[in-house]
């Protein structure tokens, strides 16, 4: 039941990710050339985001109102999904500068998931999170909250610690809806930090919400480094199922933090032995 | 009769000629279609007989080359991300610079596999684009072209070209991580 409510959330959250602006919202305002270059913008719907097409109309929505924020926004898509981050950088600092409570969730994310620049990510969020009186909510593929994201990111950058500080204060509201991963993420910072129960308790929880290869390799490492090793080969056993099955983080455009490989399934087994 | 015949003959192989060269024409013009807007995908990459190998072919037009992420899993290489950081640990030697930053290498699979068209951008840790030491981009570049486990990848059944990208974070010359 949990699973299917953590399902129709993150569906929720995907949908609200998606949504248009409505264009009327800047008529009512009375801002009729944001309304207009909104218009405007709406004519790239049925195009593919790489398209001249869906590119173009975005051009000229920018030309109808320079200030329309969303337009450098979903133009910036592309080329992030291409790798091009001087062109994304150009076009989200532009959509930030016109609009940061909007767009710096989104720029925070990219910057984490598709560059790995732990520290801008990091000056997002924390700008983000003092602009906001609200919770500052999910990055763009709905898996991750930004605390999250901002605890990994200091995990990457050497600060284990103030990264287990934000998650254990997260946890502790009972508002904080911490998605498909956040328990392997806390296990593994625990693991890292030879804090074994504390590790096995959290992987024990990612297992009993959303058992996933990663979760069973890791509580395999924790098995293993208590000497339980009938256990730890056990859990690499349906680690490597679950791997096979696609049972495991999955994101088509990059990697997750902590996420693993066959390759590494293997070589643990094999130290086992 | 014969006559008749001989007639009907001739209309018959002047139809098929014009037929055939009909056909041709068609073909011919599919070849050559440019479409009217300055490019088909953002960042498409044409080929530049100045610089790509010549060896290297699309199996199809230019206009079908898909993303990775379209057909594939996050990186479709032979032995998965494990794979490609070995390869360059093993081939990358560290330059001694204080260059940090970011450099990214696209370039397309072919449908069996074979890659090129290799592009290259890079900026400083801030994406201001920097010019990177030739000592550090020349290696990336050349290890990439050397890289022989990416996948074919169907679309749904049949073997397609596809973009592929690796981006470098590079701190004082040595790689820190290798995406996507």
């Amino acid at each position: 039941m949990k699973r299917i409510f953590t399902l129709l959330f993150l569906t929720s959250l995907a949908s609200l990710a998606l949504a248009q602006v409505n264009c009327d919202a800047y008529k009512y305002m009375g801002d009729t050339l944001k309304y207009e270059a909104c218009k405007e913008a709406e004519k790239r719907a049925g195009h593919y985001q790489f398209s001249y097409e869906y590119q173009h109309a975005l051009d000229n929505a920018i030309e109808i109102d320079s200030t329309f924020s969303n337009a450098y926004k979903y133009k910036s898509t592309a080329y992030l999904k291409a790798g091009n981050f001087l062109e994304f950088m150009k076009l989200m600092d532009k959509a930030v500068e016109l609009d940061p409570e909007q767009h710096l969730i989104y720029r925070g994310w990219c910057r984490f998931q598709f560059f790995r620049d732990y520290k801008g990510a990091i000056q997002d969020i924390e700008l983000l999170d003092s602009l906001a009186d609200y919770d500052i909510g999910f990055g763009q593929n709905g898996f991750y909250h930004l605390q999250t994201t901002r605890a990994l990111c200091y995990k990457k950058l050497g600060q284990p610690a103030k990264a287990i500080s934000i998650l254990e204060t997260k946890l502790k509201d009972p508002e904080f809806f911490y998605g498909p991963y956040f328990n392997t993420h806390l296990g593994v910072l625990y693991l890292d930090q030879k804090s074994y129960s504390k590790a096995e308790k959290s992987l024990l929880k990612q297992q009993e919400e959303n058992d996933l290869a990663e979760n069973r390799y890791y509580l395999a490492k924790v098995y293993q480094a208590q000497g339980r090793k009938a256990e730890a080969k056990e859990n690499l056993e349906v680690a490597k199922e679950k791997y096979v099955s696609g049972m495991r983080f999955i994101d088509p455009y990059g990697p997750q933090v902590d996420k693993i490989y066959m390759e590494d399934i293997e070589k643990a087994l094999a130290n086992l032995d | 009769m014969i006559k008749r015949s001989l007639i009907l003959l001739f209309c018959g192989c002047l139809l098929f000629a014009c037929g055939n060269e009909k056909t041709t024409e068609v073909v011919e013009k599919l070849k050559s279609v440019t479409p009217k807007k300055p490019y088909r995908w953002v960042d498409d990459i044409k080929n530049d007989p100045e610089i790509d190998d010549p060896s290297f072919e699309l199996c199809y037009s230019d206009f079908t080359v898909k993303q990775y992420f379209n057909i594939g899993d996050e990186t479709s290489y032979e032995g998965e991300r494990p794979a490609i950081y070995r390869f360059f640990e093993e081939n990358y030697a560290p330059v001694e610079t204080d260059q940090s930053g970011f450099i990214r290498v696209r370039f397309i699979v072919n449908c069996k596999g074979e890659t090129g068209r290799f592009r290259v951008i890079s900026s400083d840790e801030n994406f201001e684009e920097m010019e990177f030491d030739p000592a550090i981009v020349d290696q990336l570049v050349s290890i990439t072209k050397s890289m022989d486990g990416w996948k074919i990848l169907p679309d749904p059944d049949i073997p397609t070209d596809y973009y592929q990208y690796l981006i470098f974070k590079i701190e004082k010359g040595k790689i820190l991580e290798i995406l996507p």
